[in-house]
């Protein structure tokens, strides 16, 4: 009898599906609670960080760059001086020549 | 144990609005399901208790009640429903413990903050009242 009872008590209270309202319900509170993300933490340090790096890199280049460009003038002055050198001396071999040709 | 579909609902959404603001203190599904007994059961006492006490029906007034049962019910399970209903707070809420989510009287205990004998107690009396007032709906159906 008592177990009859007891058994009788928990047919009467089981639980109610509330369905899919309900449900829906909680999503929309849930979405409209929650705060729009914050930004990642740190990220205006990043922006700052990242900055920087491309700032250094550009730097970097331009100095190379210049380098660069500082050294090809220099090969160029080099080799424009051997070439007159070079000349310099096929003159003054054509000289010395002509000073000996006539003894 | 609040009687009330409308604000069972409202209360149910409450809970998982602060469950969700709470996940990340959550440590397992076992956790989770005695963080939600817990809850409900201390905001749902809370509210009634700010409510005036629902007045006792008559059977009569009670078959006649329409809304908020949704499917055709055994007469005397209904009965048993209101009469639970009539409870008071922490015997509802130990009663529902017991009978609907089936946890054992410690577990009861630990989810309400009482002792093991007050839970008990709660369940003794609560089954005898229950048991005296559905003898009385049956006694009252049978033909004489």
């Amino acid at each position: 009898m008592k177990d009859d009872f007891e058994d009788q008590l928990r047919s009467a209270l089981r639980p109610v599906d509330p369905g899919n309202a309900f449900c829906a319900q909680v999503m929309t509170r849930l979405t409209a609670s929650t705060p729009s993300p914050s930004p990642l933490p740190g990220r205006p340090a990043y922006r700052w960080l990242s900055a920087g790096l491309v700032a250094s890199v550009a730097v970097g280049i331009c100095v190379t760059w210049q380098y660069q460009l500082k050294r090809a003038e220099g090969l160029e002055a080099r080799r424009q001086l051997i070439e007159a050198l070079r000349l310099t001396d096929q003159k003054l071999g054509s000289a010395y020549r002509i000073a000996n040709s006539g003894t | 144990m609040l009687n009330d579909r409308h604000l069972a609902q409202d209360l149910a959404q409450e809970v998982f609005l602060q469950m969700h603001r709470k996940l990340a203190d959550v440590q397992s599904d076992q956790h989770l399901a005695f963080w939600l007994r817990k809850v409900t059961m201390h905001r749902a006492i809370d509210q009634l208790r700010r409510e005036p006490r629902v007045e006792k029906v008559s059977m009569d007034e009670a078959l006649s009640l329409a809304g908020e049962v949704l499917e055709p019910d055994p007469m005397i399970e209904r009965r048993l429903r209101e009469l639970v209903a009539q409870l008071a707070p922490a015997a509802r809420a130990v009663v529902l413990l017991r009978y609907q989510e089936d946890l054992d009287p410690v577990e009861i205990a630990h989810t309400l903050k009482m002792s093991l004998n007050t839970v008990k107690s709660h369940l003794k009396r609560s089954l005898a009242i229950l048991r005296e007032q559905v003898g009385e709906c049956v006694a009252v159906q049978m033909p004489t």
